[in-house]
């Protein structure tokens, strides 16, 4: 059977199960109750976010506060776009970490699952502890050797440095996620590669790479998520205003003295910052929860 | 030997060469780094530069060190509080939402999106909510007549480790579900029809077939999840700054302010250092236990 | 010989009138980093200046809690700046380790530093050298509601001009003003406090920060008198609950609500209410001490200085020079509303409209700004040792003891 064709029979055989151990309507019922009302719950601190990043900044301090907006207004928006070096220029700096994040950790990621996976080497245990090794280190304490060493070597104040300092955040992961993801390929199809004469390389591309696609792009996305959320480093390694990424602007959008916080920008910020995130979770979806399922499983 | 010679020494160490990419990175970009940190530490090295070898003052100080000591059980505390609220809720939601139906899919979805806001502007949001004069969720909390006034959360240990607690629980619960998700959908798959025949009930399939196989996920899972927890900082730091007279400082937190405002470098090294055998210790202990357990 | 080619003759016009227009040649551009918080204030700064001289500044502005890391690690890793606005507290620690440019011989000689607030004179020397001088000052002083005042049957026109009058007239707003609070400090915030509180302790005569293990620390007249009132009102509910927890994110909002009858504040707050709320009626009074003529504040705000290494050194001393110049002072910062740092300008026409102005910029004469190394440890950190002693004293209501506390740790700190 294909992958696809066993995932349609997998969901077909849970459905089958569910209905036929006496799920019943009133059950049914129940349970989309619950899954309503969890969602409320869930969405509500965003919703009231988005609430408050209408309302006139004077309203969105008010206390006690209010629930709807007395009168909209999009000046918090506006504060948020036009600070500084302009919204478009952290969004670029942004982007553009984010980019080279996900290219260089699938580029460790993917040869190193396929090494892990599929073949034998001595010490492969603890070649694979290592590799999981920066989940443990508490990371703002690597921060200041890293950023004097990558001065030296003058990837400091670079977009190429910021990224390989995300890459670290997420290569375990990543990792792991491909390993297992190769783990669970037949060995028949690698089989029947090496008998038409493949080498590993050639095997990997034609058969493991489109069959790990699900797992490809879930790493991906979570390394998109972790590059543009990331606030100490970016600031810490870049020196430029105009080298800033959005984290760091909406930081200083929205500080005030003595530690103020402008409520409205905050919330401003939020709505802004979850929006390319949600756009991608939306579009890669089908790939992104498939690849969870065959990637983290075993 | 010759060309032939290499071409087979390739082929046979292929799976090393494949990860050597990822380990070199691993070794410059963290290994390298983390002998620096020892180095360190055995220094005592300010944030403004300027320091001399003091071998291992830093980690004789850091045994008699009580605040580093009450950070580390207060890390603790928090972490035995929200790692079975993670996984329990998790799993709960999981099996809530295991099935591909629509509605089911779009809960998920929307269980997931709080994982895709930075741990910055999630605290801010829920310390904002939490906030006795703006603060939304202490409004409807007396609007829906909980309580009778405003609260302020973030004077008390546990109201605040509980105002904590319910910020990030609502903001990583869904990459756990996703996991178990992950692992329910697979069993069912695989060993449904059998328990179809046996007729069991709902709660007994949970309890006597998903739970167990699921034993590998959910101890892989409690894994990432306790050695997050046992690293967190950014969450404590926006939402609590400590209060009440420093109850609430983690042991990352108590770091960053040794290194960071203290601008003692060598001694928040040490202090890493400590942090991070222990971490790698119990992480140890986990995975060996969970080798032990019959997993397939 | 041959005819230059169009090409040539274009380039060497190009060229030519190049050379002839001076200052158009090789324009600089200067990178100048900021806190956030003092950023705005900072741009009015450059962008008078860039709009007068060929070479540019740009602005980079650094969360503030991150702008010590940011230039330490810049300054070790030799990536640096050419200019600094910072807080001005960790001018001492700076300078002790190296990491700005002597400015001695050029700004030192300049006539116009001679006129600068003592407070920021002071703290930008060390070993008898000069590495910098203010920028974008600040100062604290007392907000009040005059609404409430008169509600309360206190005379608006006259604020408390000793500590025992302001906890009376806390005490009685609170009696005589429903749903009105006395007075308000944000109770988790070190900065805040030193900023308000501490004035009303060295104007009465105390020592507070010592500068070394065996210097005296929390000394003197004052600090045992202002704990105790802020004690005293804690425990009369005449100041809110939400206080005690407050690290400063409503340092400035609380008293926007309306609610509350004074609070230590600053000068930034005068320009925030009239645009934010130009319904309410405040006032603006010096911090009072004990007696009647111990009124002192914290002079504060940002510092500008040149880290060493940095590669525009001569233009950036110009700048700093320029700043301190009537035309950038009056231009730049009064007329934005922002408190000049010489004090010989106090009294300027963009402040005569609005006599609160006059009174804040007064307040820099009578000021003191501590000079302290490890200043952040012992204040501004996270449960700091001046914070704790606040808290203990205030909310659990032990002054002695939390006195004591704070001094040992003062003194362990200062030791190092």
């Amino acid at each position: 059977m294909t992958a696809l064709a066993e995932g349609g029979a997998r969901t077909r055989a849970a459905e089958h199960v569910s209905r036929a151990a006496g799920e019943s309507r009133p059950v049914r019922y129940l349970v989309g109750a619950v899954c309503v009302f969890i969602c409320v719950l869930m969405l509500s601190p965003i919703v009231l976010s988005f609430v408050a990043s209408i309302k006139s900044p004077d309203e969105a301090r008010a206390s006690p506060p209010t629930y709807l907006p007395h009168s909209f207004s999009l000046e918090s928006y506006i504060k948020v776009f036009e600070f500084q070096a302009g919204l478009w220029t952290y969004v670029s700096n942004s982007l553009l970490v984010a980019t080279l994040t996900i290219v260089i950790c699938l580029g460790l990621a993917v040869p190193a699952g396929y090494g892990l996976a599929r073949f034998r080497m001595p010490f492969k245990e603890a070649w694979f502890i290592i590799l999981l090794a920066p989940l443990m280190i508490p990371y703002q304490a690597l921060l200041v050797p890293l950023y004097l060493t990558f001065s030296k070597v003058g990837l400091a104040n670079s977009h190429l440095g910021l990224a390989m300092v995300h890459v670290i955040l997420q290569l375990p992961f990543s990792i792991y996620l491909m390993r297992n993801s190769f783990e669970s390929i037949p060995r028949e199809l690698e089989e029947a590669a090496k008998v038409d004469g493949s080498n590993s390389f050639q095997t990997l591309r034609s058969i493991f790479l489109p069959l790990a696609m699900p797992a490809i792009v879930t790493v991906a996305l979570f390394a998109f998520i972790a590059s543009w959320n990331e606030f100490l480093s970016a600031l810490i390694f870049m020196n430029k205003e105009t080298s800033f990424t959005v984290p760091v602007m909406l930081v200083s959008v929205r500080s005030g003295k003595f530690g103020a916080v402008d409520w409205g920008s905050l919330q401003a910020g939020v709505i802004l910052s979850i929006l390319p995130c949600v756009l991608i979770y939306l579009l890669l979806q089908k790939y992104y929860v498939a690849g969870f399922l065959n990637g983290a499983v075993k | 030997m010759g060309d032939a010679g290499v071409v087979r020494a390739l082929r046979r160490n292929a799976g090393f060469l494949y990860v050597l990419p990822a380990l070199a990175f691993v070794g410059f970009f963290v290994i390298w780094p983390l002998i620096q940190l020892v180095q360190i530490s055995l220094t005592d090295t300010s944030l403004l530069g300027g320091g001399k070898y003091v071998g291992f003052e830093n980690y004789s100080k850091a045994f008699e060190d009580k605040a580093f000591w009450r950070a580390l059980w207060f890390t603790a505390r928090y972490t035995v509080f929200i790692t079975p609220v993670l996984m329990g809720l998790g799993f709960a939601l999981a099996l809530l939402t295991s099935a591909n139906r629509p509605l089911q899919q779009i809960t998920r979805g929307i269980i997931f999106l709080p994982v895709v806001i930075g741990i910055g502007s999630s605290s801010l949001l829920w310390f904002w909510l939490f906030d006795q004069q703006v603060g939304l969720f202490n409004k409807i909390l007396v609007d829906i007549g909980i309580l009778s006034e405003p609260a302020v959360w973030f004077t008390k240990v546990d109201m605040a480790l509980i105002a904590v607690i319910i910020s990030i629980t609502w903001k990583v619960i869904g990459f756990g579900m996703l996991l178990f998700v992950a692992g329910i959908q697979s069993i069912n798959g695989e060993i449904g029809e059998a328990a179809l025949i046996d007729g069991g009930n709902y709660w007994q399939r949970v309890w006597y077939i998903i739970l167990p196989l699921s034993l590998r996920v959910i101890l892989l899972t409690t894994l990432i999840s306790v050695i997050g927890s046992m690293l967190a900082f950014e969450q404590f730091y926006i939402m609590t700054g400590g209060n009440p007279r420093g109850q609430t400082f983690t042991s990352v937190y108590w770091i960053y302010q040794n290194s960071f405002i203290s601008f003692k470098l060598g001694y928040g090294a040490a202090l890493s250092i400590i942090l991070t055998i222990i971490i790698l210790v119990f992480s140890s202990l986990q995975v060996i236990l969970s080798n032990r357990s019959p997993s397939q | 010989m041959h005819m230059p080619s169009l090409r040539q003759a274009i380039f060497a016009a190009a060229l030519t009138s190049v050379a002839l227009v001076p200052g158009t040649a090789f324009a600089e551009t200067l990178n100048l980093w900021a806190r956030s918080s003092s950023s705005t204030a900072a741009q009015h700064m450059i962008d008078l200046w860039n709009a007068t001289h060929d070479d540019k500044i740009e602005l980079t502005t650094i969360t503030d809690n991150q702008m010590v890391t940011k230039l330490a690690t810049s300054v070790q890793s030799g990536d640096v700046p050419d200019l600094i606005s910072f807080d001005l507290i960790f001018m001492p620690d700076f300078m002790k380790a190296g990491f700005l440019t002597d400015l001695t011989d050029t700004l030192g000689a300049d006539p116009n530093q001679a006129k600068v607030a003592q407070a920021f004179r002071d703290l930008a020397s060390y070993d008898g050298r000069l590495y910098g001088t203010g920028f974008t000052p600040d100062v604290s002083i007392l907000l009040y509601n005059k609404d409430i005042f008169v509600k309360a049957g206190l005379d608006p026109e006259k604020p408390p001009k000793t500590i025992g009058e302001l906890e009376a007239y806390a005490m009685q707003i609170k009696e005589k003003v429903p749903d009105a609070y006395g007075y308000y400090f944000s109770g988790s915030c070190g900065g805040c406090n030193i900023f308000t509180q501490a004035p009303m302790m060295w104007g009465s005569g105390a020592t507070l920060l010592p500068t070394s293990g065996d210097a005296p620390a929390l000394e003197g007249p004052g600090v045992k008198e202002v704990l105790t009132m802020l004690k005293n009102l804690w425990e009369a509910k005449a100041i809110p609950e939400s206080a005690e927890a407050d690290t400063g994110s409503n340092f400035f909002a609380t008293f926007e609500t309306g609610t509350i009858g004074m609070v230590g504040s600053g000068g930034f707050a005068i320009s925030a209410m009239k645009a934010n709320h130009p319904d309410m009626n405040f006032g603006i009074a010096p911090l009072p001490g004990i007696a009647d003529g111990n009124q002192s504040s914290f002079v504060g705000g940002d510092v500008i200085a040149i880290p060493k290494g940095a590669k525009h050194a001569d233009l950036a001393t110009q700048f700093i020079q320029w700043q301190l110049t009537d035309e950038a002072q009056l231009e730049g910062l009064a007329k934005n509303l922002i408190l000049p740092s010489r004090t010989d300008l106090a009294d300027n026409k963009y402040f005569q409209e609005d006599q609160r102005y006059v009174v804040t910029a007064q307040a820099v004469g009578i000021g003191q700004t501590p000079y302290a190394f490890h200043f952040n440890d012992m204040v501004n950190a996270d449960q700091s040792p001046w914070l704790t002693m606040i808290q203990t004293a205030v909310f659990d209501g032990d002054v002695d003891g939390a006195i004591e506390a704070a001094r040992d740790a003062f003194h362990a700190i200062a030791a190092q």
